[in-house]
């Protein structure tokens, strides 16, 4: 024992010695190591016998070496106890069970705004992402961004080191650099000093940076959002002389008119929104409406009763045409003809429905817009009821544009500038941060990514990921919840309090900081302190509604739109998978197919199928649009619903430095946005170019063929009809086999296409739930994708103004399964509570399953798809789900880890299984609650009931496969008044 | 019977002429283009090496498959070579047991050609798995865990009849093999030949007991070998027909492919005895009127399988259902339109070729002719598998399928396997049955007096 002690002790020394040697010098001290005699000593020492022996066989030299190489790298400078006293893991700590995740809440905030979140830790790791049902802007639903937020912090590709001029340097220099640039600007009060951050509705940081501005009176803040609400705030100082933000309560509208507003995307209340909408969309209760007029197809858009395809630069005509019908003082508008039995119906229900309607206008439009809906909407009666407003919860709100940082660092003005998480050299490159970067001398980057504004800034910093810091923000209504960390920051990332903390002389850790800050704001109990983070929420926070009223002299006065005459014009909106580019380095969301292009990997340009024509182009040839001597090369994708004559740019492709996945995906939209920041592009110029690219569709055909697919009626055809749903044949019952065991349950799922939004967040929590595997772009080319669930969409009607109809597919879970019966290997079998399993282990991969499940939901591992060397990835899977090797199919499990965790818990109390004890991942990710899992044999269940329904139907029932998950027909409802189709 | 000698044999051959011209393809000198053949037969194998290599090291991803088109290339080219091993089969155990004596020059080597195409058809299920290291699970062998195969499964199915046919098939041929086998023992010179024929023919030497045993072991084996012509294809056809795709869950699908692989079978002989008789100068026994009986034989069974297509027309249009009437439609005019178009012009335009005597007795249309119609049968299957497959039910999971290069080097490949075999039959074996010929002339002789 003592003497392998020594041993070890020796081996220890020699580790020493290699320590801190790299390549060459390393080998060649490991050689000169090899033959010292001091190791060989201390090698006859710790194995007498082996050396002795291969002293022999071998040549003495080359064993040496091999025996000395293996014990240097396999841990030589590791063996020997740890310093201290270390204690096993014999009793679980307090709070903790070996093996059984946890749950924290916490807040993912997106362009600043937060949306609250429970997360999932399975021993010390995240691994999901769930919505926090007590947050005001989640209500238990997700978006695909929040679902991807944990890619997002495992992400290799993330900043790992301080960096000074892209070499690696470090934390400690960093401040010392820092306080000296601080010293000079405190003799200037601060009179170079400029902070640059996004939207920032913290009022944790909000504080810290007001400290920042009090001791440097003359230092300014900038914001740059790419998608922010200044016209928002800019319209409602027009209508009320207050820069006032609002937000919605869509269950008190029966009518919703949106003029370019994707509601359940772009809004920070989006999920909120898409719940409420859900919930007024049910058939047997009195319906919402919905009216759309916009560009280009959106979320809300989709769904919505009538959808206008219109030129954004139309939709201010329209606006004040609405508001002349609905009997406001404004002047009249020519508008187009074609818009006339939209316009008529849309302004007919909002006259219905005063005081339950509701008028919004998308940040894309002029605050005039807004203006003038808010006018619309107070004379109307609508205001304080499905509108309500309140102050910005943007703390960021006073902070003035990139524009002046930009014109004031060309003119050699800014001597210190401290980026906290904004990539203005991306995201607008028109304003020449780039240029302006150069000339300051002490530029600092704090980021998740070394990104584009990173690499011209003299330092960076990386950045905590939320789910690893400490903060708080604000909820689109203004309620704070707090950001409670789940991880030690796994690239030694900071804060943003911990980056700004030296200019204001707080040098303590956020946690210690925020406590400090938030006690002064009613947590000062340790109690309320533990409840604000165990809820997620900091209890009473909501911004109270203010009353403001329009000015209707000032508004009378605006001057009435101007008739929009470009031949071309294009927007730029935020991308469905990418937002504005922050997420880009996401396989997961990089791999989502676009809602309504289902296009994975790259963006496109879409354009109208008439404009195509137009212009010579069809899908996949590249186009060159320019505007205001900028021009960007984008592939074409036909869109029906894309409103002629107009081209739809995506923002978030064509990163240069936004990581690995990132790279060479899609094209830089943002490289058109004029430095003014508006989105809204005006006259641009196409031009067909000779190249191509080749686009990864997921989908490639859009009619459902005349098949009884996604079935859908109008509310009065429904009225007539309430069985209209259900199938003309149903499917052969007869079988050679007896019937199948029946366990103790019988689940089963409903998919309430009433309810989807096509929004996606189940598609995305099913990849993080289940460990699938991203495949890459040339793999989605061989339609080799491995989602579990997919949303189909398919158009009805004219090209030019189509039926968009989403619907979600993923395993069926047949009763005759047609995968059962064909496979050789009895690798998918029944279980006896309905479930269609899939053995891995069993698989043998002839994929005869696949070809004959009519769904086609089943994916096989054409390859080792899974990233099995990426350290960072090991710890991000969800441990209860297993890793799929090379040639095994796979498929949707209903979360079948999820069912025996419920089994396991209701076993251990001796009870049953309750109603909503299981949510399976795609369920508890659905903002609009589309989705419902449960025992359809319990009649009590909430999915039996909605079998019950006069909607329900199986998808393909004819064929007599007899899906457990079934379907809520849609209704939709449009206005009886006007003729089918407009 | 005395006619069919006449037809069949040319005048002038009696046994000891017969049995030095066959062997001496063996025992003889090697001609200069067996060895081009054979060099090429095995390049074109070391492909196939390479190809199968590669599949195991990186997975079948290096395929064209993906989803919705699961099965490609792979499952096409097994239906087909299992197709070609048909006519073996048939000629050596359906025409025996119909007393047709023609089919005594050609049997022999058409069993052999069943035999390697059976060997390459039975590649293919197995490489076109996603872990081909656990094909052996499709066996029912008793294992720890006691599991079985999923006998629901015609994938389980085809394991018991491709093996059945092979091993009978094998049974079969080598049978037959035996007395000539002895022949050569006693006529090769060198030593080694002697050793290795002698060991082969199980110590054969001719006494009428032993051809009374064999003749009877030989009639058995037809009569065990007849129906497995039918339950092959029969068995095959199932992978599809059980399936509910629209394109392959269709009744008519047994028969017609029974009727698709003889009568690619057939072309396949006629591929292989018209190079093979002009080579070696085996006109006398392989005669045209040996060819233009496979040729009837072809159109006889070409027309069956195009009573299939139109049947499956038909069927599509009179079952009202709305998927097999979109396959119909898309069969021919959706993007993959061209290759039904292809096997159109082939199978049943250019197949009505053969009504004409005169086509059927010009032996290089025969030969043009049975290459196109292989490649027809080829396309067929091309056709039902990866079309049928491109489309279904719904739309918004409709694919293509394009081959990558690593699928077009299996097949070509699969052709290297299959002749590399073929030639070294030739070269080391009898490809016309000595012992069958004599007793063609005995007949011959028979009725001369």
């Amino acid at each position: 024992m003592s003497g392998q002690l020594h041993g070890g002790d020796s081996f220890r020394r020699f580790g020493r010695r290699l320590q801190g040697l790299t390549g060459r010098e390393f080998w060649r001290s490991l050689d000169e190591l090899a033959g010292s005699p001091e190791f060989l000593e201390a090698l006859h020492r710790e194995f007498p016998t082996h050396s002795g022996y291969w002293d022999a066989a071998f040549s003495r030299r080359d064993f040496l070496r091999l025996m000395g190489a293996s014990l240097a790298l396999g841990g030589l400078a590791a063996c020997g106890k740890p310093a201290g006293r270390i204690l096993p893991y014999a009793e679980d700590p307090e709070g903790m069970t070996q093996g059984a995740p946890l749950y924290f809440s916490t807040t993912l905030p997106r362009a600043g705004f937060a949306r609250g979140a429970v997360v999932k830790s399975a021993m010390g790791r995240p691994v999901k992402v769930e919505g926090n049902p007590r947050h005001p802007a989640s209500l238990g639903g997700t978006d695909v961004f929040m679902q991807a937020d944990i890619l997002g912090l495992y992400d290799p590709d993330r900043s790992q080191t301080v960096l000074e001029q892209g070499r690696i340097s470090t934390w400690g220099a960093y401040r010392a650099a820092l306080s000296r640039a601080l010293e000079a600007e405190a003799a200037a009060r601060g009179a170079g000093l400029r902070l640059l951050t996004g939207s920032v509705t913290s009022p944790f940081l909000g504080q810290a940076i007001a400290e920042v501005l009090r001791r440097y009176p003359q230092a300014r803040w900038h914001r740059f959002e790419p998608v922010s609400r200044e016209t928002v705030y800019a319209g409602h100082a027009l209508a009320f002389g207050r820069r006032l933000d609002r937000r919605f309560d869509l269950s008190q509208a029966d009518v919703v008119v949106g003029l370019d507003c994707d509601l359940f995307f772009e809004e920070p209340g989006s999920l909120v929104y898409a719940r409420q909408f859900a919930g007024r969309r049910k058939p047997q209760e009195r319906m919402l409406r919905a009216y759309a007029a916009e560009p280009s197809p959106t979320l809300f858009g989709s769904r919505a009763d009538h959808r206008l395809p219109a030129a954004a630069s139309l939709l201010p005509a329209l606006a004040y045409s609405l508001a002349r019908r609905c009997g406001l003082p404004v002047p009249a508008v020519d508008t187009p003809q074609s818009c006339e039995p939209w316009l008529s119906s849309a302004a007919a229900d909002l006259r219905r429905c005063r005081g339950r309607g509701l008028l919004v206008a998308g940040s894309l439009q002029p605050p005039q817009v807004h203006a003038l809906a808010a006018w619309l909407n107070e004379a109307l009666g609508n205001a304080e009821r499905a509108v309500i407003y309140l102050e910005p919860p943007e703390a960021s709100d006073s902070a003035a544009p990139l524009s002046e940082l930009v014109e004031e660092a060309s003119q050699g003005r800014v001597q210190t500038l401290l980026v906290l998480d904004a990539n203005p050299v991306y995201g607008l490159p028109a304003a020449d941060a780039a240029a302006a970067l150069g000339k300051i001398p002490f530029a600092a980057h704090l980021g998740l990514y070394q990104d584009e504004t990173a690499r011209l800034c003299r330092w960076h910093v990386p950045r905590a990921h939320a789910l690893e810091s400490w903060g708080d923000a604000l909820a689109f209504d203004g309620t704070a919840s707090l950001l409670q960390p789940l991880i030690a920051p796994l690239y030694n990332g900071r804060t943003d309090f911990e980056f700004l903390g030296p200019a204001i002389g707080r040098l303590d850790a956020s946690h210690d900081e925020l406590r400090r800050f938030w006690s002064g704001r009613g947590l000062s109990a340790q109690d309320a302190w533990d409840d604000a983070l165990r809820r997620g929420v900091v209890a009473a926070t909501a911004f109270p509604a203010q009353a403001p009223s329009a000015r209707r002299e000032r508004l009378e006065k605006l001057p009435p739109p101007e008739a929009a005459a470009a031949e071309l014009e294009a927007v730029l909106r935020p991308d469905l998978r990418l937002w504005d580019g922050r997420y880009a380095n996401s396989g997961w969301l990089q791999e989502f197919p676009d809602p309504v292009t289902r296009l994975t990997w790259d963006n496109a340009a879409w354009l109208a199928p008439s404009t195509a024509r137009r212009l010579g182009v069809e899908n996949e040839d590249v186009l060159e649009i320019s505007a205001g001597g900028r021009a960007v090369q984008a592939p074409v994708w036909i869109v029906p619903g894309q409103a002629p004559g107009v081209v739809g740019l995506t923002m978030g492709g064509g990163r240069s430095a936004g990581g690995r996945v990132a790279h060479g995906s899609g094209y830089w939209g943002e490289s058109l946005r004029p430095a003014s920041e508006a989105r809204l592009l005006g006259p641009v110029q196409a031009r067909k170019t000779e190249a191509s690219l080749r686009l990864a569709g997921v989908q490639g055909h859009q009619l459902m063929e005349g098949r009884p697919l996604v079935r859908f009626a109008t509310l009065s055809h429904y009225r007539k009809d309430p069985l209209f749903a259900k199938g003309e044949r149903p499917g052969p019952t007869e079988t050679l086999y007896g019937p199948l065991p029946q366990g103790g349950y019988a689940w089963g799922m409903s998919i309430d296409l009433n309810a989807c939004v096509a929004c996606g967040a189940c598609v995305v929590a099913c990849f993080a739930e289940n460990n699938s595997p991203v495949v890459g772009k040339e793999e989605v080319l061989r339609e080799r994708e491995m989602h579990w669930i997919r949303i189909d969409r398919y158009y009805a009607g004219s090209p030019d103004a189509p039926a968009i109809l989403s619907q979600p597919v993923p395993c069926m879970h047949c009763e005759d399964a047609p995968c059962e019966l064909v496979c050789p290997v009895g690798a998918t079998v029944h279980s006896d509570e309905g479930l269609n399993e899939m053995v891995y282990n069993r698989c043998v991969g002839t994929r005869y399953c696949s070809n004959n499940c009519p769904y086609k939901v089943r994916r096989f591992n054409f390859f080792d798809f899974a990233d099995r060397q990426e350290e960072a990835y090991k710890l991000m899977r969800n441990p209860d789900v297993s890793v799929r090797s090379r040639g095994v199919m796979e498929k949707c499990t209903y979360c079948v880890q999820r069912i025996q965790e419920a089994r396991l818990a209701a076993d251990k109390q001796n009870r049953l299984i309750g109603d909503g004890d299981i949510q399976t991942a795609c369920q508890q990710a659905c903002p609009a609650q589309a989705i419902v899992f449960g025992d359809k044999a319990d009649p009590r269940s909430r999915v039996a009931k909605l079998k019950a329904s006069p909607l329900d139907y199986g998808l393909l029932d004819d064929l007599g496969t007899r899906p457990r998950t079934t379907y809520l027909a849609r209704v939709d409802d449009p206005n009886p008044s006007l003729p089918e189709g407009a | 019977m005395s006619e069919d000698a006449k037809r069949f044999l040319a005048p002038g051959w009696d046994f000891g002429t017969v049995t030095d011209k066959i062997s001496s393809i063996i025992l003889g000198p090697t001609p200069l283009s067996w060895f081009v053949g054979f060099g090429a037969a095995f390049a074109a194998l070391l492909l196939f090496i390479f190809a199968v290599s590669a599949t195991f090291l990186r997975g079948i991803g290096l395929w064209g498959v993906g989803i919705p088109v699961a099965w490609g290339f792979a499952i096409v080219n097994f239906v087909w070579w299992i197709g070609i091993g048909h006519a073996g089969t048939l000629i050596s155990a359906i025409l025996l047991l119909l007393h047709q004596k023609w089919r005594t020059s050609i049997n022999r080597f058409a069993e052999a050609m069943t035999l390697f195409a059976v060997a390459c058809a039975g590649t293919f299920p197995l490489l076109h798995l996603g872990r081909p290291q656990f094909f052996y699970w499709l066996f029912p062998y008793p294992d720890t865990m006691g599991l079985w195969p999923q006998f629901r499964s015609p994938l389980v199915w085809d394991v018991f009849a491709v093996s059945t046919y092979f091993t009978v098939s094998l049974l079969f041929w080598y049978t037959g093999l035996i007395p000539d086998l002895a022949t050569l023992r006693d006529t090769a010179k060198s030593k080694l030949a002697r050793v290795v024929y002698g060991v082969m023919a199980f110590g054969w030497r001719g006494s009428a007991r032993h051809w009374r045993r064999f003749e009877t072991a030989y009639l058995l084996l037809a009569g065990l070998a007849t129906p497995l012509v039918v339950s092959v294809h029969s068995v095959v056809s199932f992978d599809f027909s059980v399936a509910i795709l629209p394109g392959w869950h269709s009744p008519i699908f047994p028969p017609y492919f029974v009727a698709g692989a003889i009568y690619s079978g057939f072309c396949m002989v006629l591929t292989l005895a018209i190079p093979l008789r002009s080579l070696y100068g085996l006109h006398d026994f392989i005669t045209d009127d040996h060819l233009e009986l496979c040729a009837k034989l072809m159109l006889a069974t070409g027309l069956i399988v195009d009573y299939g297509y139109v049947m499956e027309f038909f069927m599509a249009y009179y079952s009202g259902d709305i998927y097999e009437k979109f396959l119909a439609y898309n069969r021919a005019m959706g993007p993959c339109g061209w290759s039904f178009w292809l096997l159109f012009a082939l199978n049943m335009v250019l197949l009505q070729a053969l009504w004409s005597r005169r086509v059927r007795r010009s032996v290089p249309t025969l030969f043009v002719l049975s290459l196109l119609l292989n490649f027809a049968m080829w396309i067929e299957r091309y056709v039902i598998v990866v079309v049928s497959l491109t489309r279904d039910f719904l739309p918004s999971s409709w694919g293509y399928y394009g081959a990558t290069r690593f699928d077009w080097s299996l097949l070509l490949g699969s052709f290297g396997l299959f002749l590399t075999c073929f030639f070294l039959f030739v070269r080391f074996l009898p490809a016309i049955s000595m012992s069958e010929m004599r007793g063609l002339i005995d007949e011959r002789q028979e009725a001369g007096k």
